[in-house]
């Protein structure tokens, strides 16, 4: 593997695991996949292919990953929504890693994203020198899914334009692209199919037209349900990349992970875990991802400026980065927690929220 | 060899196969599992009047009613054996332990567990949860939930000799693994012993073995096949008890089923026994996903044929990522989930319900083995042409018990009396077909409004009325009778002989009456007495529009009403807490005392006019009963104010005199907004108070002002206006203006005051 690259694709990462489990396979493949619908679902959610033991990458709600490759398996595509940081990204890229070996055909989806970005675009110095042709077309994400019969990713599609969004409309109806400029029309090949995500925060910034609703199964991926869950995610993540970016410090303790999810989970929900006490909810999302970057933010100061060992005072200002964003009545209702919740904890807590007051004196 | 063929109880796939098997091995005797005593009611479960879902109902003779019931639906396999019996001439037998026997076997566990509940609740902490058999297929199975694997392995099977060696197998491993707790154990082999000697005395009498056909659950297959061997058949325990049919519902069916055999979703079973019977095996899927669009659209949602057709698609590759060829009901909801509630449950959630549990309910033919009180049930309401109200959505229905004038005979004159009659008989009896909705117009003494929603529970309550008399009548009596002798608190009492009243029984009234008066002589609280007086006062008040001769109630009246006013005052001693009971009492007789002319009025006020006084009551109590002088008319503006500056006076407490006025507040307002010297008193007395007595005060008359509406608060404005020679306008808008910042800073602060000193 190349140490060099920040961020290796999923299909690079989990190459053994992909490639034990292609070797495994029992099961009918889908034309266009690389495995069948189940060693996908052993790929997401963990297993075992002979004796490869594959990690589980998506933690939680298995019937929704099901749910989600039988879309894949129909023609249909599949949209998936949640709040920010519920894995959507992170389940489409493996998805894609999975069943076409390749996850790196995406559209980042964006207020400037034009209708080229989903079509195709010209190389105008070659536009212009030789005419249209074939050489001179430069192919979109989707263009080339379509030709190989693989699947596209489409990135945060509620924040394109409306006419940007609905351009997807008849390359998913149709299932076939068109070329004026060269009088062409490419078909979509067996085994093409889109994986968009979209955000619920952003509803009604570019609400998705009904029409193109339509053509979508929609899964919506909820935050993690119980504690144990959401630490189990926080903690699987935290390994992975804590490897891949040679952070040089110890792994957090589990109970430096258990308290960072209680305090996220409390602060989103808007009461103590034990449902007794109401708690003010801050603006920002505090979901699982954030979480996790937060703890990888703290080994890094840990790493560089510490004894490589997490200590409070570097998760005290991980959490002041992660709850304060820009808004006074965030500082208030951490604040309030900081004296109403985590004072009353006792012993275990009391270092982490003396770190934390200090910040906030 | 015996053509055993275990079934589960409700489950599509084995009606349907069992008819195939039946069809093919022509026997001469059927038997099936179903209590030996139940056989008397075949004959009328195969009439074609009879729709299922209905259910036999054995229940005891004696106190306490224990029930137990026996549900068929459509696709019941023991339904269809009968059925195809009946249609073949083949004489059929039913085999299980008699319905007594059971009635007694579970009374005994009644006990039991009552006993161990009273006793040592230690055990019950050491006990383990064992995973039962059933969890454990559902930790096994690829889809980990035993009622998918059922639904999976077996109702999908493509034949009936699948079906017939699945369930086989499926029995005799879960009987292999199954632990079972000991009673449970016990019963089953006394079933089992039980039911081997009926097929061996079949045997005997002459069938032969292989022309004979055991319908049974899957379970008991193992344990039937040694039926040769001869055994000595146990005592039996036995509890004298009867039985009836009686419709059911889906509903019912969903939330409560026997056996241990699941039956979410019934509307959903017979979805899959209708695709057998057509020969479409993914008619279910189809037909499913179809009637969500359908009720989604019903209910206001929007749904495509497109999304149906996507659903179906979704459906049946998640039973292939299952290794399944057929959707089974959890694919399809889910299906329905992601397609057609474009990914949220809540948009197709009622859909869903409506699908899968549905609203249909069974129907018997007229007169068809009930009990008495079923059959007076019915003639009841066919007389009282309320049959269309019989079905599980509730409907509203309102009554005007007045007399028709232009009805053609007596009986539809009073027919809206009539039916008030029968149905507070039926909420006497606990039976909630029919709920009471109290009016909100006041005094409307001849309008009535019920919601009537039918249930297979008001079923069950209506045959456990069996034992309270034969008709709705006799054991409403009764049950009114019981009421009365075992209670002591004369309300109780009074409360029995208003509900005689409403069901226009008179002798139970008269009964109820005599109690009363009984325990009218010794009666020393205060409040049972007022309540009591209001609730007599209400009954003659409606005397004449239920037809009701109250002649006798009066003499009653008086004698409680007496012994109210004489103890009242005495009652005004009390704390807080308790005034907020006795200001009710107060004002309960107070309208009583209106109502009623015959009560004398002298001594009411009287001792009105005494607690209103007398400053060593409950504060509060002293005000409201000042305000009733007033409202009546009894107080002079002169006495009031004599009675505002002693209460309000300076080195009274200040949250005394708040309490006073508190009280006052109480009653009518505008009589009291309307005494301009009220409120020159009132402000005197503010003024003469120094700061911390003001804050002291504030507090309790800011909770006597607070429900004021801002109309009121004008009115008092104009009043002060004109005491303080102001522009009753101006006043007004500072009253009614919200607090600013400051102000409710400072009076938050008042919360912190301690009272206590």
């Amino acid at each position: 593997m190349d140490n060099s690259i920040l961020r290796l694709p999923a299909e690079k990462l989990f190459e053994e695991e992909l490639n034990a489990l292609i070797k495994e396979e029992k099961d009918p493949i889908p034309e266009g996949w690389r495995m069948s619908p189940r060693s996908v679902k052993t790929y997401i959610c963990g297993g075992k292919a002979g004796n490869t033991v594959i990690t589980p990458k998506y933690i939680g709600h298995e019937r929704l990953v099901e749910i989600a490759i039988a879309t894949l398996v129909t023609d249909r595509a599949l949209l998936l929504i949640g709040e920010p940081g519920t894995a959507k990204s992170w389940l489409s890229e493996h998805l894609t890693a999975a069943i076409n070996g390749n996850s790196s055909r995406v559209i980042q989806g964006t207020a400037g994203t034009t209708e080229e970005q989903i079509r195709y675009s010209w190389n105008y110095a070659m536009l212009i020198a030789n005419g249209p042709s074939e050489a001179a077309m430069l192919k979109s994400p989707v263009f080339t899914a379509m030709e190989d019969g693989a699947i596209a990713r489409v990135e945060e599609i509620s924040r394109c334009a409306s006419e940007v969004q609905d351009t997807l409309i008849s390359l998913l109806s149709e299932k076939r692209i068109s070329v004026p400029e060269l009088s062409l029309e490419v078909p979509a090949k067996k085994g093409f199919s889109i994986i968009a995500t979209a955000n619920t925060r952003d509803k009604g910034v570019n609400d998705m037209s009904a029409a193109l609703k339509r053509r979508f199964n929609i899964v919506v991926l909820p935050a993690p349900e119980t504690l144990e869950e959401e630490m189990n995610i926080v903690k699987t993540r935290v390994e992975q990349l804590s490897g891949s970016l040679d952070l040089n410090a110890a792994l957090p303790k589990d109970e430096v992970i258990e308290k960072i999810c209680t305090i996220f989970r409390e602060l989103r929900n808007g009461e103590t875990l034990d449902r007794k006490q109401k708690v003010k909810t801050t603006a920002g999302v505090l979901s699982t991802a954030e979480a996790i970057s937060l703890l990888c933010n703290s080994m890094a100061l840990a790493g560089s400026f510490g004894s490589g060992e997490i200590s409070d005072e570097d998760i005290a200002a991980g959490l002041q980065g992660a709850i304060v964003k820009d808004d006074d009545k965030d500082i208030v209702a951490w604040k309030e927690y900081l004296e109403n919740i985590m004072k009353k904890r006792g012993m275990a807590w009391s270092g982490l929220y003396r770190a934390c007051r200090e910040l906030n004196e | 060899m015996i053509n055993f063929f275990g079934i589960r109880h409700l489950s599509p796939a084995g009606a349907f196969y069992l008819r195939e098997f039946l069809i093919k091995t022509r026997p001469e005797l059927v038997i099936i599992e179903a209590p030996v005593d139940f056989e008397d009611t075949a004959d009328d479960i195969v009439r074609p009047e009879t729709k299922p879902p209905f259910a036999i109902l054995a229940y005891t003779k004696s106190l306490p009613v224990r029930t137990i019931l026996y549900p068929f639906s459509k696709y019941s396999p023991e339904y269809q054996a009968i059925l195809w019996c009946h249609e073949n001439n083949v004489p059929f037998r039913f085999m299980d332990l008699p319905s007594e026997t059971f009635l007694a076997l579970s009374d005994e566990k009644i006990r039991k567990a009552e006993q161990d509940e009273s006793g040592d609740t230690k055990d019950a902490e050491q006990t383990e949860h064992k995973p039962d058999v059933y969890e454990r297929i559902a930790e096994k199975s690829a889809d980990g939930s035993h009622e998918t694997f059922w639904e999976r392995t077996l109702e999908q099977c493509a034949d009936f000799s699948a079906y017939h060696e699945g369930a086989n197998l499926f029995g005799s491993k879960i009987r292999e693994f199954s632990e079972a707790d000991e009673l449970d154990a016990e019963e089953t082999k006394l079933r089992e012993i039980y039911m081997r000697s009926v097929i061996r005395n079949a045997v005997n009498s002459g069938v032969a073995p292989e022309k004979t056909v055991v319908v049974t659950g899957a379970y008991h297959v193992e344990g039937l096949k040694t039926w040769e061997t001869n055994e000595e058949l146990p005592i039996l325990p036995k509890l004298a008890a009867l039985h009836t049919l009686m419709p059911y519902s889906y509903y019912r069916l969903s939330t409560r089923s026997g056996y241990g055999a699941g039956n979410k979703a019934p509307a959903y079973y017979e979805l899959i026994w209708e695709g057998l019977s057509k020969g479409d095996r993914m008619y279910a899927s189809n037909a499913y996903l179809s009637k969500i669009a359908e009720k989604t659209r019903e209910n206001g949602g929007a749904a495509s044929s497109a999304q149906v057709i996507e659903g179906v698609r979704l459906a049946a590759s998640l039973a292939k990522i299952r290794g399944g060829n057929i959707p089974t009901l959890r694919d399809l909801r889910d299906a329905a989930e992601t397609c057609i509630g474009e990914g949220s449950f809540a948009a197709v959630s009622v859909a869903v319900a409506d699908t899968e549990i549905g609203t249909k309910i069974g129907e018997l033919p007229e007169g068809v083995s009930r009990t008495s009180i079923q059959d007076d049930f019915y003639r009841l309401l066919k007389e009282l042409k309320l049959e269309k109200y019989r079905s599980v959505t509730s409907r509203e229905l309102k009554l005007d018990l007045r007399e028709n004038i232009r009805a053609g005979s007596e009986k539809s004159a009073f027919l809206d009396l009539n039916r008030s009659f029968f149905l507070h008989k039926l909420r006497v009896l606990g039976i909630q077909f029919a709920e009471y909705v109290p009016s909100r117009q006041e005094n409307a003494t001849w309008s009535e409004e019920w919601t009537i929603c039918w249930t297979p529970e008001s079923e069950i309550a209506l045959v456990e009325s069996a034992l309270k008399g034969d008709t709705i009548e006799l054991a409403a009596a009764f049950q009114l009778k019981e009421k009365v002798e075992h209670s002591s608190e004369m309300s109780v009492i009074a409360g029995a002989l208003e509900d005689a009243f409403c069901c226009g029984m008179s002798a139970a009234a008269s009964y109820a009456l005599s109690a009363l008066q009984r325990s009218a002589v010794d009666a020393v609280s205060f409040e049972e007495l007022a309540k009591t007086a209001f609730r007599l006062s209400n009954i003659i008040s409606y005397g004449d529009i239920r037809r009701a001769d109250c002649s006798e109630i009066l003499p009653i009246l008086q004698q409680i009403y007496l012994r109210a006013c004489l103890i009242m005052t005495t009652a005004c001693v009390c704390d807080d807490t308790a005034c907020s009971a006795i200001a009710n009492a107060i004002n309960m007789l107070n309208s009583a005392e209106i109502a009623q002319d015959i009560l004398e009025t002298e001594r009411w006020l009287a001792a009105l006019n005494q607690t209103a006084r007398r400053d060593d009551l409950n504060t509060k109590l002293s005000g409201l009963c000042t305000a009733i002088l007033l409202e009546r008319n009894q107080m002079t503006n002169e006495q009031l104010k004599i009675e505002v500056s002693k209460r309000l006076s300076k080195g009274v407490p200040a949250d005394l005199g708040a309490g006073w006025f508190e009280g006052l507040t109480l009653k009518n307002r505008y009589g009291l907004i309307a005494r301009l010297s009220l409120w020159e008193s009132l402000d005197e007395y503010l003024g003469s108070l120094d700061d911390e007595e003001f804050k002291r005060a504030l507090v309790f008359l800011r909770r006597a002002f607070a429900d004021f509406s801002a109309g009121e608060k004008d009115s008092i404005a104009e009043n002060l206006g004109e005491i303080w020679g102001l522009n009753g306008a101006e006043v007004s808008e500072v009253l009614n203006a919200q607090l600013d910042e400051a102000s409710q800073e400072a009076i938050d602060a008042l919360t912190d005051i301690d009272f206590d000193i």
